[in-house]
C-alpha cells in the first residue's frame, strides 16, 4: 500500500507541477525566443525605459502605501478597542468586514461611476465638486485609495483577528497601564510589537491586492502598474508578458518573505 | 499617616473616572464612518440606479423594476448563464484537483514540501488578472509557445473559449481550494483511520464511509467559495477574450462604458445588483457550512 | 493632573485633518476662462474668424500649451507623423491618452470627465458614434477654414463633426502562417481558417469592429437597412470555429495571434509596412463581395480643457499638410478631390492606396442607429456560439 501511495503522490505532485509552472516557463521562453531574431533579452532590458513602467508602478506603490496607511489606522484601533471593551460591536465589524466580500468589484465600481457622474451632473455648482475632481486626480487618485481600503477590509479584518487571537490584550494594557503609561503609550509600546506578524501580513496582503488590481482602475480611467502592462500588451506582446512574469516573481517574493518573518514571529513569541 | 485628599488627588481621581467613561467604542467610529462613506454611498448608488428608469423622449425618471426584468433578458440573461455555468464548472473541478492535491501536500512527510506549497496557494489564489492571462496566452493563445512547438492548432486546440477559460480560471481556483480544505484535512485524525483499519475497512472504506462525510461541509464550502471568485473575475476574461464570450461581469463593464445604447447604465447597475444577489447567496451558503465543519474538527 | 482622554485628542487631531484636507479641496466647478483677440470665450469660437484670423487663434492655442487626444495609435493613418508634425509646427504638448481605446471609450471619457482639466479636447470617432455624441450633445460646432470643400452628407451641417479620412474594410493576412490568404468574405468561411479570423474590436464599441460587421452583411446579401446577415455571418464563422474573439492589434498581428485581421485598409497596409523588417509577409485586399467604406470623424469637446488648441489642431488637420500625412498612411483624407483639383494632393502617396473599384456610397444616420441597435443586442449571441 505504501508503494501504491507513493505512486499516487508522484502523480499527483508531478501533474500539479507541471501545471502551475509550465505557463511561466512558457511565457519566459515566449519573452526570450523571438522569432527572427533568436534568443534576446530586449524584453527584459526594455523594462525599465519603457514609456510608463516607472509612472505606473511608482503610482501603484504610492497607491499601496496610501491603502495600507489608511486600512491600518482605521482597523487596528477599532480592533484592539472590540478586544477591549465593546464586545457587542464584534459582530457589526465582522458583518461590515465582510460584505465587501459579497459585492464583487466589477459591481463595486458601478456604483463608483455613478457616484462620481453626480460630480459633473448635479454638483458642479457646490464646493464639493472640486472634491470629487480633486480625488480623481491621475496623479494621484485618492478615490482608488478609498476604495482599495474597502476592499482590503475581509483579509485585513482575518489577519488582524487571528493576530489578536493568540495575545492577551487585556492583560497586557491593563500591566502597561498600571505602569504609568497612557493609552497611545500601551497601545504602541505593548500591543503593537506583538503584533507585528499579523500587521506584516496585512501590509503584504494589501500590498498584493493593490499591486495586482485592474478592474477598478481601468473602468475608473486611471492607469496605475496593472493597467499599465494590459494597455501595453496592445503593441509590444513580448514587453507585457515579461512584465507580467516579473511581477508575479516579484509578488511572490513578497510573500514568502512574509512566511519567513511570520513564522520566525510565531516561534519568537512562543518561546517569550 | 493618612494623608488629607487634596486637590490634586481629587482631581486625579475624577480625571481617572472621566478616562473610565470614554467607551471603547469610539474607536470604531472611523471604521463605520469610512465604510459609510465609501462603501455605502455607491451600494446606494447602485440600487438606486438599479431600481431607477428614464424615459427616453421625457427624460422623467421614476422607480420600477423593468431593469432588473430587462437585465434578465437577451444578451444578459446569456451572458448570466454563461457565467454561471463556467463558476460551476469550474468550481467543481477545482474541487476535485484540488481535493488531492491538499492531501498529498497534508499527509507528505516532508515539512518544507507543506509550507512551500502552501505558500505557493497563498500566492497564487491572489494571482489572477492581468498576468495570468498574458501567460496563459504566451503559453497556450494562438501563437504561444506550446501551441506552435506541439503543433496544438491542428488538434483544434483554442484558448480563447470556454473550455480555455476554465483552464486558465483553474490556476487560482485550485489554491485556493487547497487553502481552504487543508485545515479540515488537517482534523482528519488519525485514530479514526486506524479505527477504520481495525474494524477491517480498506482505504476506499475509510473514505467513503469516515473521511468524505466528514470533509463534506469543508468541500462544499470550498466548492461554493470557488464558485463565487469565478463568477466575481473580471481582468482575466477581459485581458484575454475581450468582451466576446458572455460573462456577466463583461456585460457590466462593457454597459458602464456606455453601450452603443444611451441609458444602458442603469441596466448595469441592476445587472450588478444580480452579481451581488448571487454573491449574497454564495456567502450565505458557504458561512454556516463553515461553521459545521469547523464544529466537527474542533470536536 | 489631569491628562484629556489621548483617544478623543487622537480622534480630534484626525478630523482637523481630514477638514484641512477637505476643505482645500472644495470649490464649485471653475468657469473656462481662454478668451480670443476680441474677448470672445475660445470655447464658442466657431471658426478661425471668430478668433480674428490664424495668427490669433496660434497665440491663443500656444498660451494653453498642451492639448489632450485620445484613443489615437501612432501607427494609425500615419497618425504618428501627424502629432509630431504639429508638435514642432507650434510647440504644443500632446498628451496621447489609452491608444488602444475605441470610439465609446472616447465619448466615456467625456461624459465622466467633463469639468475636469484631464477630459479629452479632440475626438476622432466612428461615424455611427460621432452621431451619438452630437445626439448627447457633447461636441463643439466648429467650422475649419475648409469645411466648405468637404463634401456633402461628410460633415455635420451645424460642424460638430467633419469626415477626416476613411477606407475600406480589408482582409488582412500573415501569408507566412497562412498558405493561401482569403481574398473574400466567403473564403473566410473555408474550414481551413479554423482560429484564425479576428475582428479589430467589439462592435458594439469600436467603430472598425462595427464597419467589419457591416461589410460582412453586405457580403451577405443584406443592405445598409439590414445588418442582420452580418451578425449571421460572425454566428457562423464562430459556429466553423474560425472565428477568434481576439481583438487585433499590432502586437497580436506581429506575434500572429490574429493571422488573419478584418480591418481598415488604411491600418493592414500600415502593418505591413511596419512589420516587413520584423519578417511578417502581411498581405491586403478589399473583398469585393462586401465593400464597406467609412470614414472617421474629428470632432471637439464641448467642455474642452483646451479649447483654443483643439481648434488649432483641427485646422491642422485639415490644411493639406494634414490631410497629406494622412494620404501617406494609406488612409483617403475627406478633402481628397478637392486637393486633386488644386494639386495639392501627393500623387505618389495616392498612387500606393490599395486597389478599389467604384465609387463608395454611405449609410445615412437612420440606417446607422438602426444597425447599432441590432448589434447591441445581437452581437452577444451571436458570437457566444
Amino acid at each position: 500500500m505504501a508503494g501504491r501511495l507513493n505512486l499516487w503522490r508522484w502523480v499527483v505532485l508531478g501533474l500539479a507541477a507541471l501545471y502551475f509552472l509550465v505557463p511561466l516557463a512558457a511565457s519566459v521562453i515566449f519573452t526570450v525566443d523571438v522569432p527572427g531574431e533568436g534568443i534576446t533579452f530586449d524584453a527584459y532590458t526594455q523594462i525599465v525605459s519603457a514609456d510608463g513602467f516607472t509612472s505606473s508602478l511608482v503610482l501603484s506603490l504610492e497607491l499601496a502605501a496610501a491603502t495600507i496607511a489608511v486600512v491600518l489606522l482605521l482597523m487596528v484601533p477599532a480592533m484592539v478597542a472590540l478586544r477591549l471593551g465593546a464586545p457587542r460591536l464584534r459582530p457589526v465589524v465582522e458583518v461590515i468586514c465582510s460584505l465587501p466580500l459579497v459585492v464583487p468589484p466589477i459591481a463595486f465600481v458601478a456604483g463608483i461611476a455613478t457616484v462620481l457622474k453626480w460630480g459633473p451632473d448635479y454638483l458642479s455648482r457646490t464646493p464639493l465638486f472640486e472634491t470629487f475632481v480633486a480625488i480623481q486626480n491621475p496623479s494621484f487618485p485618492f478615490i482608488l485609495v478609498l476604495a482599495y481600503v474597502v476592499m482590503a477590509l475581509p483579509f485585513v479584518y482575518r489577519a488582524l483577528d487571528s493576530g489578536l487571537r493568540a495575545i492577551d490584550v487585556k492583560t497586557l494594557v491593563e500591566a502597561a497601564r498600571s505602569c504609568g503609561a497612557n493609552w497611545p503609550q500601551a497601545l504602541v509600546r505593548t500591543v503593537l510589537p506583538n503584533l507585528r506578524g499579523a500587521l506584516l501580513n496585512a501590509s503584504f496582503l494589501t500590498l498584493a491586492l493593490v499591486l495586482g488590481e485592474f478592474t477598478v482602475a481601468q473602468l475608473l480611467g486611471f492607469q496605475p502598474f496593472a493597467v499599465w502592462i494590459y494597455s501595453v500588451g496592445g503593441s509590444n506582446a513580448q514587453l507585457s508578458v515579461a512584465v507580467s512574469v516579473l511581477s508575479l516573481v516579484v509578488t511572490w517574493a513578497l510573500l514568502l518573505t512574509l512566511a519567513g518573518v511570520g513564522g520566525r514571529d510565531k516561534t519568537a513569541s512562543s518561546r517569550g | 499617616m493618612t494623608a488629607t485628599l487634596t486637590r490634586a488627588d481629587v482631581g486625579a481621581a475624577a480625571s481617572v473616572k472621566r478616562r473610565r467613561r470614554v467607551p471603547s467604542w469610539i474607536a470604531v467610529v472611523p471604521l463605520l464612518a469610512f465604510v459609510a462613506v465609501a462603501f455605502g454611498v455607491p451600494a446606494i448608488a447602485m440600487l438606486n440606479g438599479a431600481f431607477t428608469v428614464k424615459n427616453q423622449t421625457t427624460g422623467a425618471t421614476s422607480y420600477s423594476t423593468a431593469n432588473l426584468t430587462e437585465s434578465l433578458k437577451g444578451a444578459y440573461l446569456t451572458a448570466l448563464i454563461g457565467s454561471v455555468k463556467l463558476s460551476a464548472l469550474a468550481g467543481a473541478l477545482g474541487t476535485l484537483l484540488g481535493l488531492p492535491l491538499a492531501q498529498v501536500v497534508v499527509t507528505s512527510r516532508f515539512r518544507a514540501l507543506r509550507e512551500a506549497v502552501l505558500t505557493a496557494s497563498g500566492v497564487l489564489a491572489n494571482f489572477g488578472g492581468v498576468p495570468l492571462a498574458f501567460a496563459f496566452v504566451a503559453t497556450l493563445g494562438n501563437a504561444g509557445v506550446l501551441t506552435t512547438h506541439l503543433g496544438l492548432k491542428d488538434k483544434g486546440w483554442d484558448l480563447y473559449s470556454f473550455w480555455g477559460l476554465v483552464l486558465v480560471y483553474l490556476y487560482f481556483l485550485i489554491p485556493l481550494m487547497v487553502l481552504t480544505i487543508t485545515p479540515a484535512l488537517e482534523g482528519l485524525r488519525t485514530q479514526w483511520r486506524e479505527a477504520a483499519q481495525n474494524n477491517g475497512a480498506t482505504g476506499v472504506q475509510y473514505w467513503r464511509h469516515v473521511a468524505l462525510p466528514v470533509l463534506l461541509p469543508s468541500l462544499l464550502g470550498g466548492f461554493v467559495l470557488l464558485f463565487g471568485s469565478a463568477f466575481a473575475a473580471y481582468a482575466t476574461a477581459a485581458a484575454m477574450v475581450g468582451s466576446s464570450i458572455p460573462l456577466v461581469t463583461l456585460q457590466i463593464a462593457d454597459a458602464i462604458s456606455g453601450n452603443v445604447l444611451v441609458g444602458q447604465e442603469n441596466v448595469a447597475l441592476a445587472l450588478s445588483l444580480d452579481m451581488v444577489l448571487v454573491a449574497g447567496l454564495v456567502m450565505a451558503v458557504y458561512l454556516p457550512l463553515q461553521r459545521r465543519s469547523a464544529r466537527w474538527l474542533d470536536a | 493632573m489631569t491628562v484629556s482622554p489621548p483617544r478623543n485628542a487622537v480622534l480630534g487631531g484626525s478630523l482637523a485633518v481630514v477638514a484641512a484636507l477637505a476643505l482645500s479641496a472644495c470649490g464649485a466647478a471653475p468657469t473656462n476662462s481662454s478668451t480670443t483677440a476680441d474677448g470672445k470665450n475660445a470655447a464658442t469660437a466657431t471658426s478661425v474668424a471668430d478668433f480674428g484670423g490664424m495668427a490669433a487663434l496660434v497665440k491663443a492655442a500656444k498660451k494653453e500649451g498642451t492639448l489632450h487626444i485620445i484613443a489615437v495609435p501612432r501607427d494609425w493613418a500615419n497618425y504618428g507623423a501627424i502629432i509630431d508634425g504639429f508638435t514642432k509646427k507650434y510647440g504644443i504638448k500632446i498628451t496621447d491618452e489609452n491608444p488602444d481605446g475605441s470610439s465609446q471609450d472616447e465619448i466615456n471619457a467625456v461624459t465622466s470627465r467633463k469639468g475636469q482639466d484631464r477630459a479629452p479636447d479632440v475626438l476622432d470617432l466612428g461615424s455611427s458614434f460621432a452621431l451619438s455624441a452630437a445626439q448627447q450633445g457633447l461636441l463643439a460646432p466648429y467650422k475649419v477654414a475648409s469645411f466648405d470643400q468637404i463634401p456633402e452628407g461628410q460633415k455635420d451641417p451645424k460642424g460638430q463633426w467633419f469626415n477626416d479620412y476613411g477606407g475600406y474594410i480589408s482582409i488582412g493576412c500573415d501569408a507566412k502562417r497562412v498558405k493561401t490568404c482569403p481574398t473574400t468574405f466567403a473564403d473566410l468561411l473555408k474550414p481551413q481558417y479554423k482560429g484564425q479570423v479576428a475582428l479589430n474590436g467589439n462592435p458594439t464599441k469600436s467603430g472598425s469592429a462595427f464597419g467589419g460587421v457591416y461589410a460582412a452583411a453586405l457580403a451577405s446579401k443584406g443592405s445598409f437597412d439590414d445588418i442582420q446577415p452580418g451578425l449571421d455571418f460572425f454566428a457562423k464563422l464562430k459556429k466553423n470555429g474560425n472565428y477568434t474573439p481576439v481583438e487585433s492589434t499590432p502586437a497580436t498581428v506581429e506575434k500572429g495571434e490574429t493571422p488573419i485581421s478584418i480591418d481598415w485598409d488604411y491600418l493592414n497596409a500600415g502593418y505591413a509596412d511596419e512589420f516587413k523588417s520584423k519578417g511578417v509577409d502581411w498581405k491586403v485586399s478589399i473583398p469585393s463581395d462586401g465593400q464597406y467604406a467609412q470614414y472617421y470623424s474629428q470632432a471637439i469637446n464641448k467642455d474642452a480643457p483646451h479649447p483654443a488648441a483643439a481648434r488649432l489642431w483641427q485646422e491642422y488637420l485639415y490644411s493639406a499638410e494634414g490631410q497629406n500625412l494622412w494620404l501617406k498612411g494609406y488612409a483617403r483624407p475627406a478633402l481628397m478631390t478637392s486637393m486633386e483639383s488644386a494639386g495639392t494632393l501627393d500623387k505618389t502617396a495616392a498612387a500606393k492606396l490599395p486597389k478599389v473599384s467604384g465609387t463608395p456610397a454611405f449609410p445615412t444616420e437612420a440606417q446607422q442607429s438602426k444597425a447599432k441597435t441590432v448589434i447591441a443586442q445581437g452581437w452577444a449571441k451571436a458570437v457566444s456560439g
